[in-house]
C-alpha cells in the first residue's frame, strides 16, 4: 500500500524532431508529421545508411534557445534545459518555488557526443583549448548538476540512468518523494543527444532498421534513434489545493519490475512488461478495462514488439484499448522516452485523441493485434498506460488519468 | 597455398576462444561437433553478434540478419564449412 | 520522523582497496604509492560460474561478487528490489568502445564493451543472476547517487517494512576518469603514500574505487547489523550551513552532538576541498572521537558507501580499528551511536545517523 496523497502533474515541456515545444510537437502528431530523416549535424559515417530522428537545430542555436550561461553545456544539457524551462514556466513556478523544488534528470548518454568529438584531446594533458569545458561532462550526473543551476533548484538532485526507462523512473521516484513528504514540488524527466556512441552500439546489437521503422508490424526490423527532452512537473495534492492551481492530469499509477531474462532482449512471455504494467493498474486502482489508451515502448525490434505485445494481450485479456507507439515519429529517444511518451499520453488525454502507430501494415503472426493506424479524434480518455522498457531488463509504466 | 578446412578449423577454435574469452570455460571433450549454443558451450545472444563480427573482421563476410548466425554457428565444423564455402577469393 | 517504520542494515559487503571481504576488519592496512587505489579483490571463482565471469569486465566482477556476499551476509536468497548508484559506471568499457568506434571509423564493431558501460549493467546483472523480478533502478547523482539510491529504498521500506532492498553502490579508478577530471585539479600532483594522506595537506585527493552493498529492511532480524536511523545530503554549503543542517538533522532523530560515541569524517586530504568539513572537525564536532577512511579508499562519487560499510560494521562488531581513528580522543567501549559526514569535492555532503539496534 503506498502512502500519501495524489501526484498532480501541473504543467510539461518537450523538444523532438517533430517540435521544439509541446504545442509543435501536438500538431505534428495530429498531422503525422515525423522527424525521420538523414543525420545533419552529427558527424558520423552513418548520416546516411542509418537515419534517426535528429533536432534540426545546432548546438549554437540551442543555447540561444535554452537561454543557456556558461560553458559546460552538452547538447543532451541544452535539449534539457529547453524543455526544463517550458515546464517550469507552464507550471507558473515562481523563483521562489524553483529553489524549494526538486528535479530529477535522466539520460544515458550525457555528454558522451562532446567527448567522442574530443576525445584524443581530452586524453591528452598537455592540450589545452575549448574542448576543456567538456572534459568531465560525460557521466549523466552532470547535466542534472548543471540544469538545476540553469533554473534555480537546489533543495534535491538526482540524476537516473537505466537506459529506455530512465525518465519514466525519475518520474516515478519523483511521484515518490512527494508521497514521502520529502518535496512537494518535483520536476521530472530526461534528455538525450544523438551520439556516434550509441547510433554504433545499436548498430552493433543488430536492432537498427536502416529504414523508417514499423511497430507491431509483421515485418518489423529494428528500431530508429532519436533524441529529445521532456519534463513533467508534479505537484502534491496539498499543494495543489492550498494554491488553487489547474492540474493537467494525475500520475495515478507507477510500476517498476525487471524482466529478468537477458541484459539486452526481453522475455518472450513479457514477463517484466506484464509485471510493471499490474504494478502500475494495481497502485491506480484501475482495471485494465478502464485505460482508453495505450502508449506502447513499441521499439518496432523484433524482440521488444513480441514481448511488449504478449504482456499487453495477457494484461487485457485479449481485448487491447487502442494502442500505438509514437516512436516512428521521435525515433526511439532512450532515457528521454519515457517523459518525452508521458507527455504525449497527457495530450491524449487533454485533448481526446489516440495518436496513430505508422507505418505499421500487418500484425506479428504470432499475436494478431492491431494498432490504431489513424487518428483518433473526440474519445473521452479516462486513463492513459505509457511503457518504457530498457536494456538490463528495466521495465517501468506509468498510469496517467484525467483529472 | 589457400587454407584448409582442416586448418580453418583449427584457426577458428582458436579465434573463438580469444574473442569470447572461453580458455577456462571449454568442457574437456570438445570438438568440432560441440553445440555452441544452447546445450553444449552455452553461448548467447551477445556471442552470436560477436561471431558475426568475427566472420567480417576476419573472413571479410557480411551477414546482415542476425538470424542467418543460427545455422552457421551451430558448431565449429558449420562455421568453417560456411566460411570455406564463401570467403571471398583473396 | 513519529511512526515511520525503522530502517535496518540487515548485511553488508566491501570489495575495496583494502581487504575488506575477509573478515579481517582494515587490521593490516595496505599502502598505495601511485596515487591510484585499486581494489583487493577475493577469487571470483569461488562467487560466479566461469561461463558468466568470462565476459565480464574488472569492475562487474567486483560488483556482482559484492552483492552476493551481501545477500550471503543477510541471509537472503532473493531480494525484493535491487537499486545502484555510481557516478561514473563503467567508463573502461565505454572507452573501449568509443576508441573501437574511432580506429575501425564506425565498422565492424563488437557490442560487449558497449553493453557493459550502460550504468544500469550491474543492477541489470544482478537482477538476472538472481532472477528477481522486482524493482530495479540506478542512480547516477555523482555524489549523491548513494543518497538518492537510499532514498528511494527507503520510501518503498516505509510503505511496506517486510521490503528486503539489495543497495549497492560502486565506482571504477581507471585511467580514462583520471584524465578526464585533471585539469580540474581533483588528484594530487605529488606522489606519496596513500596511508600517510593527512600528512600531505595540498591539493588534490587519491583516485580510489569500490563496492559496497547493503541490505535493507524494516524488519529487524538475528543477522541485523545496525539501525540506519538517517541520511540527508546537502549541496555546497556554507560551514555555517554544513553545521545548522547538522544539528537540524540530529535533532529530527533525538539525538544531539554529545550522543554521538563516533564519527566518521570523509576528508578527501584535499586542502582545500577539505576546508568546510575541517571548520565543522575542529569546531562542533572537535569533542567527538574521530575517524577517517579515504587514505585506505582513496576518493570517487560513491566512497560514501564504504564509510557506511565501516560505520554499520563498527557498530556490530563494537570495535574501532586502529587504522582509522584521526583523533587522539578513543573512541567508547560501548558504540551506540556513529555519525558519518561526507564530502565529495566540497559540492556533495551526506549525513549518516548508524545505531545500535535495541537487543
Amino acid at each position: 500500500m503506498r502512502k500519501g496523497g495524489r501526484v498532480f502533474i501541473t504543467g510539461y515541456g518537450i523538444i523532438t524532431s517533430i517540435g521544439k515545444n509541446a504545442e509543435e510537437n501536438l500538431q505534428s502528431l495530429v498531422n503525422q508529421r515525423h522527424g525521420y530523416g538523414d543525420i545533419d549535424i552529427l558527424n558520423t559515417a552513418h548520416s546516411h545508411d542509418l537515419r534517426c530522428c535528429e533536432i534540426k537545430i545546432t548546438d549554437e542555436d540551442l543555447r540561444a534557445l535554452a537561454r543557456a550561461e556558461g560553458n559546460g553545456l552538452t547538447r543532451t544539457s541544452l535539449l534539457g534545459l529547453v524543455a526544463l524551462r517550458e515546464a517550469v514556466q507552464h507550471a507558473q513556478l515562481t523563483k521562489e518555488e524553483l529553489n524549494r523544488s526538486g528535479l530529477l534528470s535522466s539520460t544515458t548518454t550525457g555528454g558522451i557526443r562532446e567527448f567522442e568529438r574530443d576525445f584524443f584531446n581530452i586524453l591528452d594533458l598537455d592540450r589545452r583549448g575549448e574542448f576543456e569545458q567538456f572534459a568531465d561532462t560525460a557521466i549523466p550526473g552532470d547535466h542534472s548538476e548543471r540544469l538545476a543551476g540553469q533554473v534555480g533548484i537546489h533543495n534535491y538532485v538526482a540524476t537516473l540512468s537505466t537506459a529506455c526507462s530512465s525518465a519514466a523512473n525519475a518520474i516515478m521516484q519523483g511521484a515518490a518523494l512527494i508521497r514521502s513528504g520529502r518535496l512537494d514540488c518535483a520536476v521530472c524527466g530526461g534528455s538525450e543527444a544523438l551520439s556516434k556512441f550509441t547510433i554504433n552500439g545499436f548498430n552493433a546489437l543488430m536492432i537498427l532498421d536502416n529504414e523508417h521503422c514499423r511497430p507491431f508490424d509483421a515485418s518489423r526490423r529494428g528500431l530508429n534513434l532519436g533524441e529529445g527532452a521532456a519534463y513533467l512537473v508534479l505537484e502534491s495534492e496539498a499543494r495543489v489545493e492550498r494554491l488553487k492551481k489547474k492540474p493537467l492530469a494525475i500520475l495515478a499509477g507507477t510500476g517498476n519490475a525487471n524482466d529478468a531474462y537477458h541484459l539486452t532482449a526481453s522475455s518472450p512471455e513479457g514477463t517484466g512488461a506484464l509485471k510493471a504494467m499490474r504494478l502500475a493498474l494495481s497502485h491506480a486502482r484501475i482495471d485494465a478495462r478502464d485505460i482508453g489508451y495505450v502508449n506502447a515502448h513499441g521499439t518496432a525490434t523484433e524482440n521488444n514488439d513480441l514481448s511488449e505485445g504478449t504482456g499487453l494481450k495477457r494484461l487485457f485479456a485479449g481485448e487491447l484499448p487502442p494502442f500505438s507507439s509514437t516512436k516512428p515519429y521521435t525515433g526511439h529517444t532512450l532515457a528521454a522516452a519515457g517523459s518525452i511518451e508521458a507527455v504525449y499520453s497527457i495530450l491524449a488525454l487533454q485533448h481526446g485523441m489516440v495518436w496513430p502507430s505508422l507505418n505499421f501494415m500487418s500484425p506479428i503472426p504470432e499475436l494478431e493485434i492491431h494498432p490504431a493506424t489513424s487518428l483518433i479524434r473526440n474519445v473521452s480518455i479516462r486513463h492513459v498506460l505509457s511503457n518504457s522498457f530498457g536494456f538490463g531488463g528495466n521495465t517501468s509504466s506509468l498510469l496517467l488519468s484525467a483529472v | 597455398m589457400p587454407q584448409t578446412l582442416e586448418e580453418l578449423k583449427q584457426e577458428l577454435k582458436q579465434e573463438l576462444i580469444k574473442q569470447l574469452n572461453l580458455e577456462e570455460v571449454l568442457p574437456p571433450d570438445f570438438n568440432e561437433n560441440t553445440p555452441l549454443f544452447g546445450e553444449g558451450l552455452g553461448l548467447d545472444s551477445i556471442d552470436s553478434l560477436e561471431l558475426v563480427v568475427l566472420m567480417d573482421r576476419n573472413y571479410g563476410i557480411k551477414l546482415k540478419d542476425p538470424k542467418e548466425g543460427r545455422q552457421i554457428f551451430q558448431s565449429i565444423r558449420t562455421m568453417a564449412e560456411y566460411i570455406h564455402a564463401n570467403r571471398p577469393q583473396a | 520522523m513519529q511512526g515511520k517504520p525503522l530502517i535496518y542494515i540487515n548485511g553488508t559487503a566491501s570489495i575495496s582497496p583494502q581487504r575488506t571481504f575477509d573478515g579481517s576488519f582494515l587490521s593490516e592496512p595496505i599502502n598505495y604509492t601511485g596515487n591510484v587505489l585499486t581494489c583487493q579483490t577475493p577469487d571470483f571463482k569461488a562467487y560466479l560460474p566461469a561461463i558468466q565471469l568470462r565476459r565480464l569486465g574488472r569492475m562487474l566482477r567486483v560488483g556482482l561478487t559484492a552483492s552476493i556476499i551481501c545477500l550471503r551476509n543477510s541471509a537472503i536468497t532473493t531480494p525484493d528490489g535491487i537499486i545502484t548508484a555510481t557516478g561514473y559506471g563503467f567508463l573502461e568499457d565505454t572507452e573501449r568502445f568509443l576508441r573501437e568506434i574511432i580506429e575501425r571509423n564506425e565498422s565492424q564493431l563488437t557490442p560487449t564493451h558497449f553493453m557493459q558501460g550502460t550504468y544500469n549493467a550491474l543492477a541489470g546483472l544482478v537482477g538476472l543472476s538472481l532472477h528477481c523480478t522486482g524493482y530495479n533502478n540506478t542512480y547516477v547523482s555523482k555524489g549523491y547517487a548513494l543518497g538518492s539510491a537510499l532514498d528511494d529504498a527507503i520510501i518503498q521500506i516505509q510503505d511496506e517494512p517486510e521490503l528486503n532492498m539489495l543497495v549497492g553502490a560502486y565506482d571504477e579508478a581507471v585511467s580514462v576518469q583520471y584524465k578526464s577530471v585533471a585539469r580540474d585539479g581533483h588528484f594530487k600532483q605529488e606522489q606519496i603514500d596513500s596511508l600517510k594522506l593527512f600528512e600531505h595537506p595540498t591539493p588534490g585527493s587519491l583516485q580510489g574505487e569500490g563496492a559496497a552493498f547493503f541490505l535493507l529492511s524494516g524488519v529487524q532480524t538475528s543477522q541485523t547489523i545496525c539501525r540506519l536511523t538517517g541520511h540527508y545530503g546537502l549541496f555546497q554549503p556554507t560551514a555555517d550551513e554544513l553545521f545548522n543542517e547538522l544539528e537540524s538533522f540530529l535533532s529530527a532523530h533525538e539525538t544531539t552532538i554529545s550522543d554521538l560515541d563516533l564519527w566518521i569524517a570523509g576528508l578527501s586530504g584535499d586542502v582545500n576541498r577539505d576546508q568546510t568539513l575541517r571548520s565543522l572537525a575542529d569546531g562542533a564536532l572537535s569533542s567527538i572521537p574521530q575517524g577517517r577512511f579515504k587514505h585506505l579508499t582513496g576518493e570517487y562519487c560513491t566512497a560514501d558507501g564504504f564509510a557506511l560499510w565501516l560505520g554499520a560494521n563498527i557498530i556490530k562488531k563494537q570495535s574501532v580499528p586502529a587504522s582509522i581513528m584521526a583523533s587522539s580522543l578513543k573512541a567508547p567501549n560501548k558504540l551506540r551511536k556513529v555519525l558519518i559526514v561526507n564530502h565529495y569535492l566540497d559540492r556533495n555532503y551526506t549525513f549518516y545517523l548508524l545505531e545500535r539496534p535495541r537487543a
